[in-house]
């Protein structure tokens, strides 16, 4: 069907062309919304066809790209010199493991955009830089060349760092340059890493061919990969390099968060799995314990951190941290099983962490409040988001049936099946989460309406609202009970994956 | 021969200096003083289009070994003057408005022409004299210029510290000439290398008076680059002159500085590299940290842009100890992106002054809403002096970093690795004073007037923003004319990329 068309780059340009639109309306800005929420969605639908022209054999796609020996085999695949004298290209193409996250960035993108139906603070700038922003994270998740991703994931800082900067609260000029300053030292340990397998490798190109697949010393390697670990790990985020999130978080506007949480986290995690891990196994490797050591911190650390939290944003944001550390652990323990459960967890975690931001900036709206404490009683006044917010904890606590539980419990069953009994650690937080969100849903949704604050005109959700939270709530009960149809996709690239790393 | 030889190296020079010597003239004819601006825009429209119609089409080239040795024409002369040609256009464009109610205009650009001139000497000079002549023209014209408000006492200031600091450090570099001269009994750039390069015993046994001039002519150029610890000058000039000349004292100035200090150290004395490459490597890293650490507390945008400038100057010096062809194209590239990114600052600035907006910070306050144009371009600009992607100023300092990175693993010293280290880390610090001016700019409130751009102004800005997104999206052409140019004009580095 996309045999000569260069669909993935049509799918990257249709929101930079959007974004160009959209800031240059002048006057014209209450369409703004219109224009960018129609290019996202054309986005989207394109990348559902995507999806659909997908083989699950690459080998039958007539659009893919094929090097068995080297465990690079990618569809839709498209190649064009760029900086020739470097050997940068722009090179991008789809396996199944960034399949999933390509889907993911545009489904959110358009929900966003339209969760943000309200905003009439310099709209035209701020559904432009969210279209920036969606160009940027499809293009880390499509790249594969480093020099390119490594300018996608610096593009996607700069958006962020407005949204949180002019539609934040109170604190935003503290949060921004917060987020800015620290993933920015993180993304040049990125660049020095990159730069150092270029010139290691001798391959003078920045294809993920040619690096990837380069062999590099024994030092090298632990050098190279500690360097990548903390570039990468910072976005994930990873304890103790996590201060950046909740500041972020709960500064930034709601649908900053859900970009933030839902696609820019999972940046960091596709970037271990897709860089770091593949090209530098023998490093990762011996940083295992390591990995893994920071993971379990990072799952018990958040979750116990969400017990203390007052404020409902915030604790969802340390949630994103716990729930981060399974992709993590997931990664580190090197089987097949933990690398698909780590990537099925990041998609599992960007449906559900979407809805509990949406949550969030419902009852900011609604309410005026966030605080745990002056809430109570709201499923009276508002039954619909009192249910939509019920499914969703329930989602992130991982109920059996939707989407979070089976990746949870891969990375578990992985987990046990690589370290035996350590598995009590990350288990732990189970039990701790399931008390967080018990706790604050029974707080604020139900018991007696609350006094402390004046609930007269609270009213329920609006369509804008309700839609993307029920079509993001029915997609993590659809791929609760079907993760095949997901799992698939990873599973066959993982494999491929697998015999470069030499596990079975 | 050969006088026609002789002055076919210098025809560029020769069309810059008459027009300079008309200006005056031109002042005296003319009532409407904006046209000066078009008149002193000419001779330099016309040496780039030479250059270009040389550098990029290919439709001429000049005379390919010149029968003296004095001057000389290639490809790294080229770039640099093209550098300083395209400086001088976007400060001449700038300029009318800013100095409309100024006397004297047709002295400015004659002034501004024939600094320009000393720096396409200094480009081209094959000889350390030539290339001291060129120093002292350009110095000299910089230091009138820095003082041509002079009734203004801030301006007259910075004329007076330049001058001073001027005059001293031209002084050392002249001692450290004349200390070469009597070892070697040359002061042509190459034969000093090659006389180095024998090594007899007379080099030999005059080595300590080689590396007290080596000291000296570090000290003595890195006056004229700003290198710490030679820096305190340059914000008080910055701040003190006219903006245009700011701009041009940052944007070009400070790169002749660079040519004369490539030129120097890696032809001349790069057989002793391993005798200056830590003292310059040292020199790098504290230029860019101290001129980062103090922009971090500036209140000032000029100020805060000179700082800024001498870290740029540290990021460029580790060319020097890495001392590999592709740093040079690097460093050279990284000149070529600096010089619009810094000018095109300046001109904003200059923009808000014409527009009576002060040069604080806080000034910047809304400045989004008073005009879209020249608070993105700023954007764009701090963003690229900050290097992100994908502008201009990522592009070159991805080549220059990168070039270190390489030395460490294959050419050079383990310890290179090391000024890359350091100025990705400057680059995450200066982020945070850039993404200040920013702040203020998109995300405060401030005054709701609008500004209007003085037309040549905007001509000016929209130069700058055009070539720092070209530059970073498409470098290749450039990046490629750049290693050429290294290749030709350093034959003895090893390539190292």
């Amino acid at each position: 069907m996309f045999e000569g068309i260069p669909i993935i780059s049509i799918i990257i340009l249709l929101p930079l062309i959007g974004a160009i639109i959209t800031f240059c309306m002048g006057k014209y800005d209450k369409y703004a919304k219109w224009v960018a929420f129609g290019f996202s969605l054309a986005s989207l639908i394109l990348s559902l066809f995507v999806v659909m022209e997908f083989s699950l054999n690459p080998s039958d796609s007539a659009t893919g790209f094929h090097d068995s020996a080297n465990w690079f085999d990618y569809q839709f695949y498209e190649s064009y010199a760029w900086i020739e004298s470097l050997g940068i290209s722009y090179t991008v193409g789809l396996d199944g493991i960034s399949l999933p996250l390509f889907v993911l960035t545009t489904l959110l993108c358009t929900l966003s955009i339209l969760f943000s139906w309200d905003t009439t603070n310099r709209p035209k700038q701020y559904f432009g830089l969210m279209l920036v922003l969606e160009v940027g994270v499809l293009g880390v998740f499509t790249t594969l060349d480093y020099f390119t991703f490594y300018v996608f994931w610096e593009v996607v800082l700069i958006p962020m760092y407005f949204l949180i900067g002019i539609w934040g609260g109170p604190n935003k000029d503290y949060a921004a340059i917060k987020f800015f300053i620290y993933t920015h030292v993180a993304s040049l340990a990125i660049l020095i890493s990159i730069m150092a397998m270029y010139f290691e490798s001798g391959a003078a190109s920045f294809s993920m061919e040619q690096i990837g697949t380069a062999t590099y010393t024994g030092t090298f390697q632990v050098i190279v990969f500690a360097a990548m670990f903390f570039g990468f790990g910072v976005k994930l985020p990873m304890v103790p390099f996590h201060t950046w999130l909740p500041d972020a978080h709960v500064e930034a506007p709601t649908a900053g968060s859900v970009l933030l949480a839902g696609l820019l986290l999972k940046m960091g995690g596709y970037g271990l799995i897709r860089v770091a891990i593949p090209t530098l196994s023998d490093g990762a490797l011996d940083l295992q314990l390591l990995v893994a050591v920071v993971a379990i911190a990072s799952i018990l650390y958040g979750a116990i951190l969400c017990l203390a939290q007052k404020d409902l944003k915030k604790m969802v944001a340390y949630s994103s941290i716990s729930h981060m550390g399974f992709v993590l652990l997931g990664f580190a323990t090197f089987t097949q099983l933990g690398i698909v459960a780590g990537v099925f967890q990041m998609f599992a975690h960007g449906l559900v962490t979407a809805v509990l931001f949406m949550m969030c900036g419902v009852v900011q709206h609604h309410v005026g409040t966030r605080l745990i404490p002056s809430l109570g009683g709201l499923a009276k006044t508002m039954p619909v988001a009192a249910a939509m917010m019920t499914m969703g904890f329930l989602a992130s606590l991982g109920l059996p049936g939707l989407v979070s539980f089976a990746a949870e419990f891969m990375v578990l069953a992985s987990t046990f099946e690589t370290w035996g009994l350590w598995l009590f650690l990350p288990i732990i937080s189970v039990a701790i989460t399931a008390a967080y969100y018990l706790w604050a849903l029974q707080k604020s949704m139900f018991g007696p309406l609350t006094n402390k604050i004046d609930t007269s005109h609270v009213h329920d959700m609006n369509w804008y609202e309700s839609v993307p939270v029920g079509l993001l709530l029915a997609l993590t009960a659809v791929f609760g009970v079907f993760p095949l149809v997901v799992f698939q996709y990873i599973d066959k690239a993982t494999a491929l994956l697998m015999t470069l790393l030499g596990g079975g | 021969m050969a006088v026609w030889d002789i002055l076919q190296s210098f025809i560029p020079q020769l069309v810059l200096i008459m027009f300079a010597l008309l200006m005056p003239l031109f002042d005296y004819l003319l009532d409407n003083k904006k046209w000066l601006s078009l008149i002193a825009l000419a001779p330099l429209v016309e040496v780039l289009a030479t250059l270009v119609a040389w550098l990029f089409l290919g439709w001429w080239s000049p005379p390919a070994d010149s029968e003296i040795d004095l001057l000389e024409f290639n490809t790294f002369t080229g770039l640099f003057m093209m550098v300083f040609i395209a400086v001088g256009i976007v400060i001449v464009l700038g300029s009318p408005e800013f100095i409309r109610p100024d006397r004297n205009q047709g002295e400015y650009y004659s002034l501004i022409l024939l600094a320009i001139t000393g720096m396409t000497i200094v480009a081209q000079a094959a000889d350390l004299i030539v290339l001291f002549v060129g120093l002292e023209i350009a110095g000299i014209s910089s230091f009138a210029l820095s003082g041509f408000r002079k009734s203004e006492k801030r301006s007259a200031e910075a004329a007076t510290k330049y001058f001073v600091v001027g005059a001293f450090s031209s002084a050392m570099t002249l001692f450290a000439i004349s200390l070469l001269y009597g070892v070697v009994g040359t002061t042509n750039i190459s034969a000093i290398g090659e006389a180095i390069w024998s090594g007899s015993d007379w080099i030999e046994e005059s080595k300590p008076i080689i590396l007290l001039a080596t000291v000296l002519l570090i000290a003595g150029l890195g006056f004229k680059i700003a290198a710490v610890p030679f820096h305190m000058w340059a914000p008080d000039v910055y701040e003190g002159s006219p903006t245009p000349i700011s701009g041009l004292l940052a944007a070009a100035s400070k790169k002749m500085g660079f040519a004369a200090l490539l030129k120097i150290f890696l032809i001349s004395l790069f057989f002793i590299k391993a005798d200056w490459d830590i003292a310059i490597a040292i020199v790098a890293v504290l230029t860019m940290t101290v001129g980062n650490l103090i922009a971090v507390s500036q209140t000032n945008i000029k100020r805060m842009l000179a700082y800024s400038s001498i870290a740029q100057a540290g990021y460029i010096l580790i060319a020097l100890p890495i001392g590999t062809q592709y740093a040079v194209a690097g460093a050279m590239f990284h000149i070529l992106t600096h010089a619009f990114m810094k000018s095109g600052a300046f001109m904003v600035v200059a923009a808000m002054g014409v527009a009576a907006i002060g040069e604080k910070l806080d000034d910047f306050k809304g400045l989004y809403k008073r005009s879209p144009f020249l608070a993105f371009s700023m954007a764009v600009f701090l963003l690229s002096l900050a290097g992100i992607p994908p502008l201009a100023g990522f592009a070159s300092k991805f080549v220059l970093f990168s070039s270190a990175v390489y030395g460490s693993i294959d050419v050079g010293p383990t310890w290179l690795i090391w000024l890359a280290v350091a100025g990705v880390l400057n680059s995450a610090l200066s982020l945070y004073y850039y993404a200040r001016v920013i702040k203020n700019m998109y995300m405060e409130k401030g005054p709701e007037d609008r500004i209007r751009v003085p037309p040549l102004l905007f001509v000016s800005v929209l130069v700058a923003l055009v070539m720092v997104v070209v530059l970073g999206i498409y470098p290749t052409e450039v990046i490629n004319l750049f290693e050429e140019a290294a290749q030709f004009a350093f034959p003895s580095l090893p390539w190292g990329g």
